[in-house]
């Protein structure tokens, strides 16, 4: 039965989305189950029956099954494999169609507060600034719903190039300065300035420490203290990011990295989030051949980690597809 | 100094509206065509010194009017920036296979990128 539990067909059904029986592995199994019968089958019937006839008919009945059950996995494989085609074309499609109008705001906006300002009173300058950030946040929303659905699919294409992480850094916290000091929250970045590049994809290891830094900002009250490290750990370099914010509670601590996981504390008075941030910072981190974790204490604070690798030679390889992608 | 020529081809208007106001006010000589088949006729009469390219495009789409262009000897070496919306690992390979100078997203780059993605490609 080993071998059964090794397919795990439930497993492979529900990532399918179709029933036990309908699986592959299973078709396989009653296949190889049904071969072993009908050739035992035959050869009862050939020892006893000496007549060609016989052993023609019975061959010929094989066969038969052999092709039903074959026809029966091919056309199942073939349905699951165009349901995922589907799939990917969906996210193309909405990719597509919700970035456009996006785009098209995120420019118009531009345009207004670059080109054409002249005329345009103090007011009319913020609420257009406000519209501008309303939507970079909805693109910022689409993009990581499309990002989890690639993660979902295996089919998140990352570029492996020579990242300044402490640059990253840096760029992250001037753009959350307004934030920090109308939060009366106090942020120190603490980095060695020999620490080496790390290997990554620049623009989603900026969404990872966005993600991070964004989560202890959001989840500290006033007057809180943010501190920000980057230090070199034998072949790895190591991000942490240290709150005294609201913690998780223990009981929930095995979610966090879970898909749409908001803890129970933060629910009740922070409407804003999705909870895939840290799902999405999670699986760049281990497909970039980082490790991701935390401590946190609920009432006290957290810290949140991640350490990358600096230069690895199996990496360079993947990166020249995309060389010119910036 | 003569300006330099770009051709934007765009289906969708606000986009190209906002992209033709843009670059002209940024001193550029703006072409515009809205399908696959314009954004090839008016590279080849106009010769501009670099193409703004959408993939999905009426008529022909961008993948195809780059296999055009750089098939063409009059107009394979004029630099083509792929702007679109479209992203996937496939997209972008495919793009670079058939000659893109390089692969923008729209949402991801604001106007301002856009010109400075142009100049680094122009040298300017």
């Amino acid at each position: 039965m080993q071998f059964i539990n090794d397919l795990n067909l439930k497993k492979q059904a529900e990532e399918l989305g179709v029933k036990i029986w309908q699986t592959p592995g299973f078709m396989f199994i009653i296949m190889g189950i049904v071969a072993f019968i009908v050739m035992t089958a035959t050869f009862l019937i050939s020892r006893n029956y000496d007549d060609p006839k016989v052993l023609v008919l019975a061959e010929s009945i094989v066969a038969g099954i052999i092709i039903i059950v074959g026809n029966s996995v091919v056309r199942i494989v073939g349905e699951i494999a165009s349901v995922n085609k589907m799939k990917s074309e969906f996210v193309s499609v909405v990719s597509h169609q919700l970035r456009t109008p996006l785009s098209a705001i995120k420019w118009e906006t531009e345009l207004l507060l670059s080109k054409l300002r002249k005329g345009l009173n103090e007011k009319q300058l913020k609420n257009i600034e406000t519209i501008g950030s309303l939507s970079c946040r909805m693109t910022r929303l689409v993009n990581d719903l499309l990002d989890v659905t690639r993660i979902d699919q295996k089919r998140l294409v990352l570029k492996y190039e020579p990242v300044d992480l402490a640059a990253i850094i840096e760029k992250t916290i001037a753009e959350s300065e307004s934030l920090l000091s109308s939060r009366n929250i106090e942020l120190i970045f603490s980095n060695n300035k020999k620490n080496p590049k790390v290997i990554g994809d620049q623009e989603r290891l900026k969404l990872v420490v966005d993600n991070l830094l964004n989560n202890a900002i959001k989840y500290t009250t006033q007057k809180g203290k943010i501190e920000i490290k980057l230090t070199k750990s034998g072949g790895d370099l190591v991000f942490s990011v240290r709150d005294n914010g609201v913690g998780i509670p223990e009981e929930q601590h095995s979610q966090v990295f879970s898909k749409f996981f908001r803890s129970d504390n933060v629910v009740k008075y922070q409407t804003e989030g999705t909870g895939l941030g840290l799902y999405i910072a999670k699986n760049i981190v281990e497909q970039l051949g980082g490790k991701i974790w935390f401590q946190s204490i609920e009432n006290v604070g957290s810290i949140f980690s991640f350490s990358l690798p600096v230069k690895k030679k199996s990496f360079i390889k993947e990166k020249k597809l995309f060389d010119n992608f910036n | 100094m003569t300006k330099k020529k770009i051709l934007v081809v765009e289906d969708e208007a606000t986009l190209h509206r906002a992209l033709l106001e843009f670059l002209t006010s940024e001193g550029f000589e703006v072409f515009s065509a809205l399908d696959g088949e314009e954004g090839i006729e008016i590279t080849k009469t106009k010769k501009p010194d670099l193409v703004l390219l959408d993939i999905i495009l009426p008529k022909k789409d961008g993948y195809e009017v780059l296999d055009e262009l750089k098939k063409n000897p009059e107009t394979k070496s004029i630099p083509v920036i792929l702007l679109t919306n479209l992203e996937s690992a496939e997209d972008i390979q495919k793009a670079f296979e058939k000659g893109a100078t390089t692969y923008l997203v729209k949402s991801s780059y604001k106007l301002e990128d856009v010109v400075k993605k142009i100049k680094e490609t122009l040298k300017m």
